[in-house]
């Protein structure tokens, strides 16, 4: 069904308490370790919305890097400006991307956004005058590089992503969104602008993606072409949103998390580079018996005992 | 008599092959209308042509005082002109309600139907479905997704409704019911295209015939003059088969 934003605020309310909890009590590696979580689930949520609409995107390390640059680009003006900046140029990239690319269908669609995340480390080479080229280039502090502070404004980025992702799961876009996963021509014919529509869930994950790059640049004030245009960036939404579960809110949230936690376990159990294969294996075990990831599994979980509940009630 | 749809001269190639091969003729307004032929006569093809799912390689589609040759699929519903599809292939996860409410907040148009249907739980009952609106389409037989097929078209609120082989498929009593809605749509103003195979329904409904065969115009007019032609019978029997 879809969700009605107002029984969503427990949600948010939970969002921010944790992350304000960690900021306040947590030590520094955990403030960290906090920080990457909400960076990859601001991205997990940004990847997410467009899938709805049925277009899987590997362009989203594009988004991050174009965030990134942008916002290091405008970083000696007002602090406000290069969040502008940042998620302003995704917004529009998405924007002219979209009118290029989101008539193909499946994966066409997906190798076209590819060849944009790979092809943008290009420019930043080029016009080494603007993007520091090769050498990097230094954006501003977000909160003048105080960790803990950064995860306050982390999780207000993230509480605000979630009420957008929410806004797309209501009753406004969710069937139309979904109808045009499924049958373009059945939305068409129920009055949907399919293109229009399927555009405008492109500039809000492209502006979204802009706003986890511009965070990601802030928080440690140096990046390089080759670490913000990753690749891992365009996989990572993806993988941890299919293990959290799709279509919802708190699946990529819950994904992000988890994957986090395994990444960490299987560090300390295992370390050197073999924990890397020991972790990829969990998530394909994950996936594999969790078809519908994480929060579909404990939803069904939830759903099962409840129903238990209500057979044991009748006499 | 006045007229809802005006098709003039349209052809619609898909290249070399002709779809529709210069096609003229018009869809009274208000009346129940079969338009019938063989398989590959063409009849798809208009039905997509007129509602925007193609756009025709030449020719005219006026609806009113609107070309709609032109427009897009969302902009010839929002005008008016709405139409089912014959496998209907729903969101499993969205409810009946759900898909019902799409073309509610998308098309938004107010006609006499949808004043006495207030909301997709009415709008549902009048198509024939009595499952609880919250049920999702995963979970329905074929017979009611055609049903809520109807219910999505009803909901754009529509002048004319073009049904793609609602019937096929259907039993006997499953069709009855789906031949008094039909009526009861066309007694609310709405004029209803019912392209179909069911000889019997196009009998029984229909006040004018249209007979499509190697994407032209074989024949139009009245039913039981229509099904007569030795043309119409050959069409769809083959040679050896007509006396």
């Amino acid at each position: 069904m879809s969700t009605k934003i107002v029984w969503r605020l427990p949600v948010y309310l939970a969002i921010g308490l944790l992350g304000g909890g960690f900021a306040y009590w947590a030590d520094p590696y955990l403030i960290q370790i906090a920080l990457g979580v909400v960076v990859a689930a601001l991205l997990a949520l940004s990847w997410d919305v467009l899938s709805r609409c049925g277009q899987v995107s590997l362009g989203h390390a594009g988004f991050f890097g174009i965030g990134a640059y942008f916002s290091a680009m405008f970083a000696e003006f007002h602090p406000a400006i290069p969040w502008i900046a940042g998620i302003g140029a995704c917004a529009i990239a998405a924007a002219l991307l979209g009118m290029l690319t989101l008539r193909l269908q499946r994966v066409y669609f997906t190798i076209a956004t590819l060849g944009f995340a790979l092809a943008l480390q290009v420019p930043v080479l080029i016009f080494d005058g603007w993007t520091g080229g090769a050498g990097g280039i230094a954006p501003a502090l977000v909160a003048g590089g105080d960790p803990a502070a950064q995860l306050l404004v982390g999780t207000a980025l993230l509480v605000i992503a979630a009420v957008i992702s929410d806004v797309v799961l209501s009753a406004w876009f969710r069937p139309a969104f979904f109808m045009i996963r499924t049958k373009p021509e059945l939305a068409a014919s129920s009055g949907v602008p399919v293109v229009r529509t399927k555009l405008l869930a492109f500039v809000m994950s492209g502006a979204l993606g802009g706003a986890a790059g511009v965070l990601y640049a802030g928080l440690y004030g140096y990046i390089v072409p080759g670490d913000v245009f990753n690749l891992n960036w365009s996989v990572l939404p993806l993988a941890v949103t299919i293990l959290g579960g799709m279509d919802t809110t708190l699946g990529p949230l819950l994904g992000t998390i988890v994957l986090r936690l395994l990444e960490e376990v299987a560090r300390a159990y295992i370390g050197g580079v073999g924990y890397q294969v020991v972790y990829g294996g969990v998530i394909i075990f994950f996936i594999a018996v969790m078809p519908t990831g994480l929060y579909g599994f404990l939803r069904g979980i939830v759903m099962r005992l409840r129903s238990d509940a209500t057979k044991a009630d009748k006499p | 008599m006045t007229t809802a749809i005006s098709i003039r001269n349209v052809t619609k190639s898909f290249g070399g092959l002709m779809a529709l091969n210069d096609v003229s003729f018009d869809f009274a307004a208000g009346r129940i209308i079969g338009l019938i032929g063989p398989n590959g006569s063409g009849k798809s093809t208009l039905v997509n042509v007129l509602t925007g799912q193609f756009q025709r390689t030449s020719g005219s589609l006026r609806f009113g005082e609107h070309e709609i040759g032109t427009l897009r699929a969302d902009e010839i519903v929002r005008l008016g002109v709405a139409r089912t599809y014959q496998i209907p292939k729903m969101p499993p996860q969205l409810t009946i309600s759900e898909i019902i409410e799409v073309p509610l907040h998308y098309v938004a148009r107010r006609t006499p139907l949808l004043e006495k249907l207030s909301g997709p739980e009415a709008i549902a009952r009048f198509c024939g479905l009595t499952q609880p609106v919250s049920t999702p389409c995963g979970q329905l037989s074929v017979p009611d997704l055609r049903r809520l097929e109807v219910a999505r078209a009803v909901a754009c609120g529509p002048s004319v409704i073009l049904l793609d082989e609602t019937m096929a498929g259907l039993s006997p009593a499953d069709a009855t019911q789906v031949v008094d809605l039909v009526r009861a749509i066309n007694a609310a103003g709405v004029t209803v295209v019912l392209i179909e195979h069911v000889m019997r329904i196009i009998n029984l409904l229909c006040e004018q015939v249209v007979v499509l065969n190697n994407g032209a115009l074989l024949t139009s007019g009245a039913p039981a003059s229509v099904l007569a032609e030795p043309a119409v019978r050959e069409a769809y029997l083959g040679k050896g088969y007509v006396q």
